[in-house]
């Protein structure tokens, strides 16, 4: 069998996965502000403030899709459990 | 003798290449990505000539390959997906097999720089882009709206969303080059101990005696167990490690550094397994926005 049928491989898969995703929308997020702040509207540090909580909701959005993936189809294989 | 663990990252400039101040220099990264470049097409082309019904070894590994890369495209984006099965198989290969033969003592590691992740992961997701509006035209943009969204909370979700996309590249390029440096600077580290390491002082006669007495007891092991049952072995063990301890204290970093070279080719692999199932989930989103692979499930 593939591994990438193996519910351990895809499992451990999806949960390295999370962590990044969440650092990585902070980055994003915080990096726009940053900018907008800087380059933009000289306005710090508000839309810092604003990016980075922008950038940690986007993030939870990442990992929960990312988790919502990884359900469903190991849900459908019946490996569930 | 001392040397920084982040040594094995340095690029040296073999071959000083200047283009209108561009560095396109030949160095050792350059090198390295020929390497696997020659190195992967003469596997694919050599195991792929034989086409034996009943295959060799070499045509078994490229069929399990084949087989695993196909497995995570219907995985991720369904029979669609098989149209981009030459470039997801040319990515995963070029990426496990940096990851793998930088582990090689003396090699270099391709994907411990972030501008090689980085560039695979613009180009990544520069082609989910195209390929979208390519598709669906200005309704692409609609991947910033999630299904089922009040129209009151746009304002709210569009500027997550618009931050969620564009997170995805630094995602996939962080992610690969992150665990790479991280395993590769461990390794590093514990070499540098097995090399540098003090010694607890002994004189010479005096390790070498040790040395014969930790033989003898290793020859002697069938009588001690006999005498002393599980304790005999549970004293023996601890005794020998001790022995080996005052001997050569370089056996403790010597271990560690075998057994997180094994653990790293696990993440070698692991890597580019993950960053191949995100370029199909991705390209997967581009071809069916909200399509299957968020509420359908997978097969």
């Amino acid at each position: 069998m593939p591994p990438s049928q193996d519910p351990f491989y895809a499992g451990l898969g999806q949960a390295v996965r999370i962590g990044t995703e969440l650092l990585a929308a902070l980055i994003v997020g915080g990096g726009l502000g940053w900018i907008v702040d800087t380059y933009l509207l000289n306005s710090t540090p508000w839309s810092l403030v604003v990016g980075l909580s922008l950038g940690g909701a986007a993030g939870v959005r990442n990992a929960y899709r990312a988790a919502q993936r990884w359900q469903d189809s190991s849900g459908n294989s019946g490996t569930q459990g | 003798m001392e040397e920084s663990p982040l040594h094995p990252f340095e690029l040296h400039n073999y071959i000083p290449i200047n283009v209108g101040g561009l560095d396109v220099s030949i160095n050792k990264a350059v090198i390295m990505m020929w390497v696997v470049v020659v190195l992967v097409t003469a596997l694919m082309l050599m195991a792929g000539h034989a086409r034996q019904l009943v295959p060799g070894k070499l045509q078994n590994i490229a069929e399990w390959l084949v087989e695993f890369i196909r497995g995570i495209i219907l995985d991720t984006m369904g029979q669609d997906g098989m149209r981009f099965f030459p470039l997801i198989g040319t990515l995963f290969l070029f990426i496990f097999f940096c990851n793998v033969l930088g582990l090689i003592p003396g090699t270099y590691t391709v994907t411990s720089q972030l501008v090689v992740t980085a560039a695979f992961a613009v180009f990544v997701y520069g082609l989910s882009l195209v390929l979208g509006f390519f598709l669906h035209g200005a309704r692409f943009l609609g991947i910033l709206i999630p299904p089922g969204t009040p129209v009151w909370m746009l304002p709210l979700m569009v500027p997550i969303e618009l931050v969620s996309q564009l997170a995805r590249p630094i995602s996939l390029a962080v992610r690969l080059f992150a665990n790479m440096t991280a395993g590769h600077t461990v390794l590093a580290v514990l070499f540098g101990m097995v090399i540098t390491m003090p010694l607890i002082p002994l004189p010479l006669p005096v390790r070498f005696g040790l040395l014969i007495l930790l033989v003898v007891l290793l020859s002697a092991r069938r009588r001690i167990i006999a005498f002393a049952g599980t304790w005999g072995l549970v004293g023996l063990i601890l005794l020998g490690l001790a022995l080996a301890t005052v001997i050569w204290i370089r056996w403790i970093p010597f271990v560690f550094t075998v057994v997180i070279n094994a653990f790293e080719i696990f993440i070698a692999f692991m890597q580019a397994y993950i960053f191949t199932t995100l370029t199909c989930v991705y390209l997967g989103d581009a071809i069916t926005p909200h399509g299957h692979s968020e509420h359908e499930p997978a097969h």
